[in-house]
């Protein structure tokens, strides 16, 4: 449906000369492949154990309880304390450990108490631990992966309901358009965080951590796509409004043929420009939501938590604040240079000062 | 009624912006002036107090000085050493700060069961009696004397003639009438208190203005603190209480007969209270009272923050803070911080005995898996209480042994909770039919359901235990999910008894003896538990908006807390007690926590507290008003500050009454 026609090929050929913000889409989806492989990396569970001659591969197996490598407890092997076993016994028998050999949730207590620890190479804290002992960099990395994930998601569904809801107000017209203008003026005046409270102190608590997370994405999916109509609508009037599309009409396409085939591929290209922003402001506002205690149900790693535990702690461990600052900075300013370039590249006037 | 002032707390957290806005209009309409007029019509209930009186002759008895009995024995507590310290000077202000702007100036009715009320009540007025903090007997307050008839059931008490309010209208035993009329009036809108006065108490008599005596239904060895916890209404301000009283008196300051007043110029809405010391206070030279309530003015400052009133502190600009959290005692104020070091702020520990908060998983029994005695022993067992204690406490906290701790004879004395153990928890859960663990490592059962539960809270300062027992608990193949609630939601949670296992406490009051019947009677548990044969009732429903969070429904506990509430005789009462207790233990319902045998605060040096710094029963360390502020020494301190000169560190721990 897309083919890379000539102009759209320009516009790549544009976005890579912006150098700013191609090599921020590279480190970006660089992070993203990390990311998506990050169990190899930052993980308490081993990559290989080699035990009475068999190879084990645990990172992506179900759990091995501590008697399947000869230990006395049948909940989950602490593979860490499996090396330094192995290692003094000096036998065949070795764990090959990740990167960071934490997961985020275990509470690791060095020096005997649960407190925030300052970062250290030595026991490969390598940004401290929080005010439960756990790992930062462990939660940091899962935060980010699933804040990364969550804000995809929440723009792909924003996307597709705010193009579908908009193209057919501005292609329909008439009653249909005045109908649906007003379901979105009362719809966008019901308070966003208000709802996110009430309806997260009502879902059934017997549901997984990941159909939460899944419903508070409906919820703000479901306050966030009117914006999308906006755009959609009156850039459908335009183009319904060109010579090509009355040209089509008389060659007799269809209505879903004229709007997929002919409206869209021209609407598209500005809605593209605004795709960066909103994932933004997703994760803005899925990392607000968490500091304030009502996003990502607890345990979940999360940048907003981070973030008000740190500044919790702003005098005793600094390092708290500084990792989750420093990760949200970086990432949001890496979109915001992609959504630069982006916009830039789909301007067809190429000397343009924005004022 | 525990949990309520934290509920009404958090409540005012999350209408905090709404009621930002409401206080800016109130603030910006020349305020008092506006509100005045708006009640200009006055009311004068007086007719219908006096037909009230009139109407119910067997509560309201008038009668003469001579036909008060002969050979009352008067108690007056005299024999109890003076509260507060000798050395204590006048004057001064202390600077506090409040996380809330309180929402109303009453002591009753809507809002009205906030933090500030503590201020505006309890801790700063007097009842007829008050329990001396070390030795749990009563002090005089309002009364000077009182007797008890031999029957147990009526009280006679003489008040002390000196006593007044705030605006110089002495008080008599009509104020007393005039607050059952006041407390069981529809208008106030409590219902707690239109219960408790109408049914909790049988009879007042006035003798002549200032002798009474006052029934209850029963005989109970704690009668005593039921009639001597009253205190008075001043009907003369009260004489418009009506139809619209909460908005009548939603910002006056009703005269009080404690120490401290609240000036109208001094309610800054939304941003600061001042309480100010009465000079001519009745009380002053009274004892267990003349060396207490120190500071001429009390400043409050509403600082939303913890974190940013903790920085106040440090810098001075409070006068002290609780350091109870392991985390402020051993790393924002360590020992070694430069203000500790030098000497300008003290810290100091004081270990007290009273009953404590019941700080523990409610686990619901009414809930599927959760009604098989083997999954709640495993829970029991699952439970690592102790590495919470140890590490993420520091090892200052205790273990809760069960419901009841910290009632003297009436705590079990060998009850113990259940040790953390993965070998018994699996062995329980077994027997329960849990075998195979799970991919993830949880226990499944032969029908596939998950050893799983919810456990909730509404505390987001625990969020962090709750982490480490899910840790700990998946190590015995149990999942908890932990889901941290806004507390006003929690609660409502727990009431509608929605909850798996809840981890909550409720609030302990300084008490002789336990209550049982709220938490573990069947009446609050189901409708119709059981049938007339003492079978269960295979259609009861689960009766919601109790304290039964248990959903503790047993045939023979209920007999025992019938007759346990009926008793008279403490020795009676003292056994029921320890047997309720191994039956709640046994039902392992409730997995003990930890409780804080302690309390500990940071002050500014110029913040002096008595030589053995406070009394055994005592709860904080601002409650009984024994500290004052040392004008001469907050100057030393502050020019100390700035020229760099040092003291002594003061880091005092207060073990007297340490208990283990």
């Amino acid at each position: 449906m897309l083919q890379l026609n000539p102009q759209t090929l320009k516009k790549l050929r544009r976005f890579r000369e912006i150098k700013r913000g191609y090599y921020s889409f590279l480190i970006l989806a660089g992070l993203l492949l990390v990311l998506a492989f990050g169990e190899l990396l930052v993980n308490s569970r081993a990559l290989i154990v080699s035990y009475d001659g068999e190879l084990f591969f645990p990172t992506y197996t179900g759990f091995h309880p501590g008697t399947d490598f000869g230990l006395d407890y049948s909940y989950e092997v602490n593979y860490r304390d499996l090396q330094e076993k192995f290692n003094s016994q000096g036998g065949e028998d070795w764990v090959l450990m990740p990167l960071v050999p934490y997961n985020p949730y275990e509470n690791n207590g060095h020096g005997g108490m649960f407190r925030p620890t300052a970062p250290s190479a030595e026991n490969q804290h390598y940004l401290g631990t929080d005010t439960t002992s756990r790992d930062i960099l462990a939660r940091l990395f899962y935060g980010t992966r699933i804040a990364l994930v969550f804000s995809l998601a929440f723009t792909v569904w924003v996307y597709l309901i705010g193009i579908s809801v908009g193209c057919a107000m501005g292609y329909f017209g008439g009653l249909f358009d005045l109908f649906f203008q007003r379901i979105i003026e009362i719809w966008s005046n019901i308070p966003f965080l208000y709802m996110v409270i009430i309806v997260f102190s009502v879902i059934p608590s017997s549901l997984t951590v990941s159909s939460r997370i899944g419903i508070l994405l409906a919820v703000m999916v479901l306050f966030s796509w009117t914006g999308m109509t906006y755009n959609m609508r009156t850039e459908t009037y335009k183009e319904k409004a060109r010579d090509y599309v009355a040209a089509a009409r008389i060659l007799g396409a269809s209505d879903s043929r004229i709007i997929f085939r002919h409206i869209l591929p021209n609407v598209l290209a500005t809605l593209l420009t605004f795709m960066p922003f909103v994932v933004v402001s997703a994760i803005g506002s899925i990392t607000a939501l968490d500091f304030l205690g009502f996003g990502l149900p607890p345990p979940t790693p999360s940048l907003g938590e981070l973030l008000k535990q740190g500044t919790a702690n702003l005098r005793t461990a600094p390092w708290i604040v500084t990792a989750a600052f420093t990760t949200l900075v970086v990432i949001l300013t890496l979109i915001t240079f992609i959504g630069e370039a982006v916009r830039e590249a789909f301007d067809p006037k190429k000397f343009t000062v924005y004022r | 009624m525990p949990m309520t002032s934290r509920i009404s707390d958090r409540l005012q957290q999350v209408i905090a912006a709404g009621l930002m806005a409401i206080l800016l209009t109130a603030c910006s309409d020349s305020n008092e002036g506006a509100a005045q007029q708006q009640f200009a019509s006055p009311i004068d209930n007086s007719a219908e107090v006096q037909a009230y009186y009139a109407a119910n002759p067997d509560f309201f008895g008038f009668t003469s000085l001579e036909d008060l009995p002969q050979g009352l024995v008067w108690e007056d507590g005299s024999h109890m050493s003076e509260m507060g310290s000798a050395e204590a000077k006048k004057g001064g202000t202390e600077y506090r700060a409040l996380q809330d702007f309180p929402r109303t100036l009453r002591t009753i009715g809507p809002d009205s069961n906030g933090g500030f009320r503590g201020l505006l009540l309890d801790n700063t007025t007097l009842t007829l009696g008050h329990r001396h903090s070390e030795y749990f007997d009563f002090i005089p307050g309002l009364a000077e004397a009182w007797a008890v008839s031999e029957d147990g059931k009526t009280f006679y008490i003489k008040l002390d003639p000196k006593a007044t309010y705030s605006d110089g209208v002495p008080i008599t035993v009509d104020d007393f009438m005039f607050m059952y009329w006041m407390y069981r009036s529809p208008y106030v809108t409590a219902p707690w208190y239109n219960n408790y006065y109408s049914t909790m108490f049988t009879n007042i008599t006035k003798y002549d203005d200032h002798t009474m005596s006052i029934s209850i239904p029963a005989a109970k060895p704690n009668g005593e603190a039921q009639v001597l916890g009253l205190q008075p209404r001043p009907r003369h301000f009260f004489s418009e209480v009506g139809e619209d009283f909460v908005d009548r008196y939603q910002w006056r300051f009703a005269p009080t007969n404690g120490p401290y007043i609240i000036e109208e110029e001094d309610i800054k809405k939304g941003r600061s209270i001042t309480l100010t010391r009465d000079p001519n206070w009745w009380a002053k030279d009274k004892k267990h009272w003349r060396y207490r309530f120190n500071a001429d003015k009390i400043r409050f400052t509403v600082i939303r923050d913890t974190e940013k009133a903790f920085e106040a502190f440090r810098r001075g600009d409070l006068d002290q803070s609780s350091l109870n959290l392991a985390e402020y005692w051993y790393e924002k104020l360590p020992d070694d911080a430069p203000e500790v070091a030098s000497g300008y702020i003290h810290k100091s520990v004081f270990y007290n005995q009273r009953p404590r908060p019941p700080y523990g998983l409610w686990i619901n029994t009414a809930r599927p898996l959760l009604d098989d005695l083997n999954v709640r022993l495993g829970i029991s067992y699952a439970s690592n209480w102790q590495l919470v204690i140890d590490k993420f406490f520091r090892g200052d906290y205790s273990r809760l042994s069960g419901r009841q701790d910290g009632f003297q004879e009436f705590t079990h004395p060998t009850i113990k909770a259940r040790e953390f153990d993965i070998d018994k928890a699996q062995e329980y859960f077994a027997a329960a039919g849990f075998t195979e663990r799970g991919a993830d490592g949880v226990l499944v059962n032969s029908q596939g359901q998950r050893l799983s539960f919810t456990l909730s809270s509404g505390y987001q300062s625990m969020q962090d235990v709750l982490t480490i027992l899910r840790e700990e608990a998946l190590k015995a193949g149990l999942e908890f999910r932990i889901e941290v609630l806004d507390s006003t939601a929690s609660w409502k949670k727990v009431q509608e008894k929605q909850h798996d296992i809840h981890f909550s406490a409720f609030g302990a009051f300084l008490e002789m003896y336990p209550r049982y019947w709220e938490h573990y009677h069947s009446d609050n548990a189901y409708d119709q538990a059981f049938l007339e044969d003492g079978s269960v009732n295979p259609e009861r429903q689960i009766k919601t908006q109790t304290n039964n969070l248990e959903t503790f429904a047993i045939p023979e506990m209920d007999e025992m807390i019938e007759r346990y509430r009926a008793s008279g005789d403490r020795q009676e009462m003292i056994d029921l007690a320890h047997r309720m207790s191994e039956m709640h233990h046994e039902h392992a319902s409730f997995v003990p926590g930890f409780y804080q045998g302690f309390f500990r605060v940071g002050h500014w040096r110029w913040l002096r507290y008595p030589e053995n710094f406070n009394y055994k029963h005592a709860q904080s360390a601002g409650e009984l008003f024994i500290h004052w502020v040392d004008e001469d020494l907050k100057r030393e301190t502050l020019e100390a500050r700035k020229s760099g000169k040092t003291f002594e560190p003061q880091i005092r721990v207060y073990d007297q009454w340490r208990e283990d």
